[in-house]
Parts: C-alpha cells; structure tokens; sequence
C-alpha cells in the first residue's frame, strides 16, 4: 500500500469498563492527564504514567499490538524527538547526558501519544462526537459553532478512511501511466504531485457536495431539535473516574 | 385550502408535477427539464428511465424538495412542495442516491440508521423502533452492531435503505439506486424494494438501464430523454416499445418474446429466484468455439504468491500464461485478488514469492526498467475517470506518454492514436474533461492510457456504470485492440460479457488460482463459483430447459440458444 493502513485511531469494541464510561468523562480525564504529563520532569514522575497507561491498556482489553499500531503515525516524531535531542545535546552537554535527554524527552511524549489514542480506541466515533459536542456546548453561547465542530469531527472519523483508500488508488493510477512521483528537486517533487492532488480535491468537493444532499435528504438542519438514539448518561463511575483522574494530577502535580 | 385538501385526499396523487422545468444556464435552449408532468399513486411503483443526460438526476432533486422548479409546479398530496415545512417533507419523502458512500454519515450500522429519526427530534425509544424495524426491513439485523467500512457495497447500500425508511416515509425515491453494485447486491436490494413495495411504500425509481428483476414489480414506466418525457405507460406496454426508444431488452424478455410469438410454453420455474445449485453440470454439452491461438506468450506467471501481512494470502500459487491478440476475462468475488493480481503485472505490487515473466524475461522490479514497463503494460483503474487532472483532453491524453519519453511528433501522434482508439473526435482536444459526459470522461481516460501504445491494457471494470452504447463502445474497441496484436485483460463481474467476447477466461477464488480456460472450457466451473444471480440470463434458461430435455445443450449466446429452440 502506498498511502494506507493509516490507522487514525479505529474504534476497538470490546466492552470494558473504560468503553463504558461516559465521553465526556473519558475527554475531561484525558485532558487532566495530557497536562499533568507534559511537565513532568523526573524519570520516576513517567514511570508512574507509564504504569498508569499500562494498566489503562491492560482494564481496556485492547492488545498492545492494536494500540501500538494506532500510535504508528506519532511514532515518527518520538524518534525525531530522540535523534534530534541527541544530536543538539551532543555538541553541548555531551553524548550520555543527551542521550538520557533524548531518551527522557522521548519517552514523555511516546508515553502521552499512547494515552491520547486510547480515547478513539475505547470511545465510538459517535459518541466521541457527542460529548465533545456536550463539552463544546457552553461556548456555543460566545457565538462558536460548537455542534457543527463536533459533527465535523465525527465525519471526519467516518471518512478519513475512505479518503485515504483513494488517495493510495490515485497514486496506483498516476504511476500507471509513467508518473515519476518520487524524483527530482523539491519543486519537481511538489508539481508532480499535482496529478493526485487535483483528482483527490476534484473526489472531495464531489463527495462533500453529495454527503450534504443525503443528509439534507435524511431531515437534517443542524443541532437544534435533534435528539440521540442514546442519550449520554453521566453515571456515579464518571463523577468518579473524573474525581480519581483529578487526584491523581494533583498528586503529581504536588509531589513534582 | 384546508378542507380542500382533506377532502380531495383519496383520489389527490402523491405526487403530481405540473409543466416543470430547469435550467442550469440562462439560455431557454437545452433545458435540463422542459414541462415535464406526470403523476405518481399512492402504492404505485414507478420506474423513471433515461439516458444519462437525460435530466433524470435533476428531477430527483426537484422530486425531493433539494432544487427548486423554474417553472411549473410540484404537488405532494395536493400541496405545493415549497409550502411543505423541511420537517414534514423529510417525513413523506426518503431517498437513496447512487454512492452508498456518501449517503451513510456515521461509522457504526446503527448509529447511521438513527441518523433521520435523530434529526425528526424523536425519544430514545422511538428512534431504537424505528432503528430495529428498518434493519429488519433490509435484512440486516445480523449486522447491527458492525462497523460500515466493514460491509460489501450491497450491504452498504441496504443500510443507506433502511437509514431513508428509518424516517418512516410515505415515498422512496432510488437514484440509480443499484448502478454501483455487483450481481448479488443488486438482487439483494430489488428483494428488499419488492418487500418493501408489497407492504405499501411508494416508490419511484430513476435508472438508466432496465433489467428483468426489477421490472416484475414496477407498474408503470416514464420515459424521459433530453429533459422531456417521451414515452409513459404500464411495463407490459413499455417492452413492446423498448428497442424503439433506445433501451436494450433483458435476454430474457428477448426469449419471451420469442417463445410467445413461436407458441413455446416459457419455463415457469426460471422466474423464481431460488436456483437449484446442486444439480450437476456434469456431462455437459456445450458449444465449440475456435480459440485465437497466437504462439506469443507475453506473461508466464509461476507460483505467484502475495500476502498483505502474516497470515492472510490475498494470492496463492497463481500459475497462468497471457498472450499476444488474445482476450483474457479474469473472474471471482470481491476479495479474490483480481487487482492484486492485475498490479503486479506493472510492478505497482512488488512479487513476494513466484515469478512474472514478461516477454520472457524476469518482470522488472525497481528502477528506470519500472517506467519502461509501465509504458508498455498500459493499466486502467476502476473508474478511471476520476483520476483525469487536466485543463484539456489534449494534456490528460499527453501524460502517459511524456512520462514515457515521447516527444514532439510522436508526442502528437501518440495522442490522434489514443483518441482515435477511442473514436473520439479530434475537437474534443480542447475541451475540458470535467465539462464531459461520464462516458465521455471513461473514454478520455481509457484512451489516456492507450495514448502510450501499450502492447498490454488491463482494465479493471471497464463497462461499470455505463449505458448501452458507452459499452458497446469500449468492447468495440478492446476487439479491435486485441486484433492488433495487443493483450487484453479484463477484470469483471459481467459474467455475459466475459462469456461472448474474452477468448480466456482466469477464475480465482479466495486469492487462489480455480481454473484458466476458454469460456467453454471454464464454464463448468462458473457456474460452481458463482451465484445463479450472476449467470446470464440464457445461461439460467438452458439450465432450466435441461431438467426437462438433458439433451439441451448448456448455451450463453441469444443467437445460438434461438437456433437450437428452433431445432427442438
């Protein structure tokens, strides 16, 4: 495959205790933890969130292998991290200190990936839609479009897919007829290009335009009036999770 | 009006046009719909056919209250469409659109089918209902809980069904509703319409081909071309009239006909759609054909084998030859690696395990020898139409190749040989290739490929979603070109097509090799590998005729099959 197996975080149904937690619960914790792992400072500060985001997986029933493969895309930059902080730390603070801060720098943000693409995996597309659309709601008020960014994310989870299968059609297609994709300087790289961008944006506007009449077509008008197949239901184990995940951050704020 | 309207109900049409038309442009010429009026009943079923560019797909629009009138008037139970609050339209009218794609919104089975009742404001326990019903209604309650990027596109297409019936209508509306879909998804979504008919919906359905299945239900047929109507009246009428107003007859009413005027007793059972697979083929006589024997062996392929990861092969052990001016049809389901396949023969999929020979020599794996090897095996896509890029037919058709190295006189030539392989006229040069028609785009782009001078073309569902005589083009062709010399393949699910024209024909299932062999040689196992659903209509007939007469020979040609009946 040229231009697929991208996998952007697919929903992996196993009915855990974490897929059942509320959304909103779920993305209230996970924006608590994203912000209490990016200044930890100690290498015994991430070995509890790397216990942390092992038992996470470990409750989920999701393998490693899947979520592994899900933190692919991120991968790329953990090691740009590490080649980049060795290499600038080399000259300065020499090769084993800046290994360590390489490897440290790293590790955080490999450690913080992981608890990131959790929430896709353990949350339906749908209902990830839905509550950051409850959790968007209250800056509706300021005039932000808070249910249409929340629709727009949750088409974009359906169609990211699907767009990417084209994409890699695309390029099959163009190199079928002799297109050298891969040679020459950057300008001769980013015009030879052009042959899968246009028909990519020409699939696109295409398929934006028809998805709108469909829907149209299927009585919607945007947020107001709708109604859910199901509701979110906020529950005792969500005002808890959110409670623990708060605790937590603030322990580690405080022993930091 | 009120009272009028209640009173007026039980003989109101659910739907009447009056005098409508469209235009996309200012000028009162080439109107995309021309006082176009017509009725449809309560429970009716009615098919509306054209060409494409008929106007069909604007009518649609106008029918589901998604594009205004420019003239003329458009009545649901009597009442002006514009007058209609959006919410209680959505609640008469339903729709289903050619691309499954783009109708269904969410990644989950029911979380899309909930995707109307949602929007209708309902409770939690209504819109589950109404969820339960409609996936019962299309069949695929088994799938409830399934991912949509999981499904084959006829189940996609049930589900975008049930997404329109979850809204609970009064009317479907179908869009070349099937048009995209293979032999055995089509059937599945007309077994639906036929349930779905019988329990009371109205529903119209716009097409652009007729086929036999789906004509058994339908009442009446409306006949629109360049935006006027120019033929309606009830089905039995309109086969009668079909060759007239440029519509192919199914085989099988071709036969009926046949049969009626000849006084011959017509299978009864043919029609019932439960096909008795078990019965053998064996001992089958079938009809000789010479084959085209040319001593060239342009591909060997040996022990192919490929796999995506660890465990799951998508090709097996694929041993087959193809040949110089020779036809060949490669047939299987969805996912038994025909455009695997088919791509390692340009190297786009590098071999794992095997060997391709081209020409005799190891099949070129990397470097400048690739781009040498793409020129000369020239492989179009699925759709090709959708990867044309420039401002003129001139350029697209220049691409191949100039990236082949071909430069100022041959350049040109290159490009007259590809448009005359298509038997496009040399003005079509400057035009845009979006401004084309479907079919006009699918021959620009087949004819981008063939501008190179390939001395192999592989297609990939050349004749999918074209009318009659964008077909026939296209197989006129693909003749001309093997007879020049050139190999020919050709991946399909058009079994009829791939029986009267290929001279070969590659069967594979589950990504490994059944059986390669000229039609008559491989029919036997078609017809083991495929549904009867996929059979030609001829096909299904001679089957038939030999559990009453096992001396019938097992025929797929129109022509033969009428000598031999005449003979009997």
């Amino acid at each position: 495959m040229y231009f697929t197996n991208v996998n952007l975080g697919q929903y992996i149904p196993t009915g855990s205790f974490i897929h059942r937690l509320d959304p909103r619960a779920k993305l209230f914790s996970l924006l608590l933890i994203i912000s209490a792992v990016f200044p930890t400072k100690t290498i015994f500060g991430l070995g509890i969130w790397t216990a942390l985001i092992i038992l996470l997986v470990y409750v989920s029933k999701i393998s490693w292998r899947i979520v592994l493969k899900a933190a692919r895309p991120v991968l790329f930059l953990v090691i740009f991290t590490f080649a980049f902080n060795l290499i600038a730390g080399y000259f300065n603070i020499g090769l084993v200190r800046a290994f360590y801060r390489g490897f440290f720098t790293s590790a955080r943000l490999l450690v913080l990936m992981l608890f990131a693409v959790m929430l896709p995996l353990c949350t339906a597309p749908l209902e990830l839609a839905d509550g950051l659309d409850a959790l968007l709601s209250p800056l509706g008020n300021f005039g932000f479009p808070a249910h249409e960014s929340a629709m727009m994310i949750g088409m974009a989870l359906r169609f990211i897919p699907l767009l990417m299968q084209e994409t890699d059609k695309i390029i099959r297609a163009q190199l079928s007829r002799g297109a050298r994709l891969d040679q020459g300087n950057i300008f001769k790289r980013v015009t030879a290009f052009f042959p899968v961008l246009i028909p990519l944006f020409i699939i696109i506007f295409r398929r934006a335009d028809e998805i709108a009449i469909a829907m149209e077509a299927r009585g919607y008008e945007g947020g107001a009036g709708r109604t859910r197949r199901r509701p979110l239901v906020w529950k005792m184990t969500d005002t808890l999770i959110v409670i623990l995940s708060a605790l937590i951050v603030g322990i580690m704020f405080f022993v930091m | 009006m009120l009272t009028k309207k209640t009173t007026k109900r039980s003989n109101t049409p659910l739907i009447e046009v009056r005098s409508i038309s469209y235009s996309y442009s200012a000028k009162s010429t080439g109107r995309a719909l021309n006082r176009v009026s017509f009725f449809v009943d309560r429970g009716e079923r009615v098919a509306i056919l054209g060409h494409n560019g008929s106007g069909k797909s604007t009518l649609v629009k106008i029918l589901g209250g998604l594009q205004d009138t420019l003239e003329g008037e458009c009545l649901i139970n009597g009442v002006n469409i514009q007058d209609i609050e959006f919410r209680e339209l959505r609640k008469i009218i339903g729709m289903v659109f050619q691309d499954p794609e783009n109708q269904i919104v969410a990644a989950m089975v029911e979380d899309d089918i909930a995707f109307a009742p949602e929007n209708q404001g309902l409770s939690s326990q209504e819109i589950q209902a109404r969820v339960d019903k409609a996936l019962a209604q299309v069949n695929m309650l088994h799938k409830r809980e399934n991912s949509v990027s999981a499904l084959s596109g006829g189940e996609k297409q049930r589900i975008a069904l049930a997404g329109a019936l979850a809204a609970k209508v009064d009317c479907l509306i179908l869009d070349e509703a099937t048009a995209m879909l293979d032999p055995k998804g089509r059937i599945d979504i007309e077994r639906t319409l036929r349930e779905i008919h019988s329990d009371g919906m109205t529903i119209i359905q716009v097409t652009h081909q007729i086929e036999a299945e789906n004509f058994d239900d339908i009442q009446r047929v409306i006949v629109l071309g360049h935006g006027e109507i120019i033929w309606q009246g009830n089905t039995q009428e309109f086969w009668d009239k079909a060759e007239e107003l440029g519509f192919e007859l199914p085989e099988e009413f071709k036969i009926r006909k046949y049969f009626d005027e000849h006084n011959i007793n017509f299978p009864d059972n043919f029609r019932v759609k439960v096909f008795d697979t078990t019965a053998s083929h064996e001992g089958l006589k079938v009809k000789d054909s010479d084959i085209n024997t040319s001593q060239h062996e342009k591909f060997r392929l040996e022990d192919l084998s490929f796999r995506y990861d660890e465990k799951n092969y998508a090709l097996r052990k694929i041993n087959a030859s193809f040949y110089s001016g020779q036809w060949l049809s490669i047939i299987g389901k969805t996912g038994s690696g025909k455009s695997t396949l088919v791509q390692h023969l340009n190297a786009l999929y590098k071999i794992q395990e095997g060997n391709i020979y081209f020409d005799g020599e190891n099949l070129p794996q990397k470097g400048e020898e690739v781009h040498e090897l793409r020129q000369k095996v020239g492989l179009v896509f699925q759709h090709p139409e959708d990867q044309l890029f420039s401002a003129n037919v001139k350029e697209e058709l220049a691409f191949a190749p100039k990236n082949a190295g071909f430069k100022g006189n041959e350049l040109d030539e290159a490009i007259l040989y590809g448009l005359n392989c298509v038997s496009l006229d040399e003005k079509f040069l400057t035009r845009n290739p979006i401004a084309l028609s479907g079919g006009e785009r699918r021959l620009v782009a087949i004819a981008s490929v063939l501008a190179a001078r390939p001395e192999c073309v592989v297609l990939d569902e050349p004749l999918a979603g074209l009318d009659a005589s964008y077909q026939r083009k296209i197989l006129g062709m693909l003749g001309r070109l093997r007879d020049e010399g050139k190999t020919i393949i050709t991946i399909t699910h058009d079994l009829k097509t791939a029986l009267k024209y290929s001279d070969k024909i590659l069967i594979l299932r589950d990504g490994g090799f059944v059986k390669e062999g000229s039609p008559v040689e491989v029919l036997d196992e078609l017809m083991n590998i495929l549904e009867p659903e996929a059979w030609p209509d001829i096909l299904r007939l001679s089957v038939e005729i030999r559990k009453v007469n096992p001396n019938f020979p097992l025929l797929y040609d129109y022509q033969e099959f009428i000598s031999c009946i005449s003979q009997m």
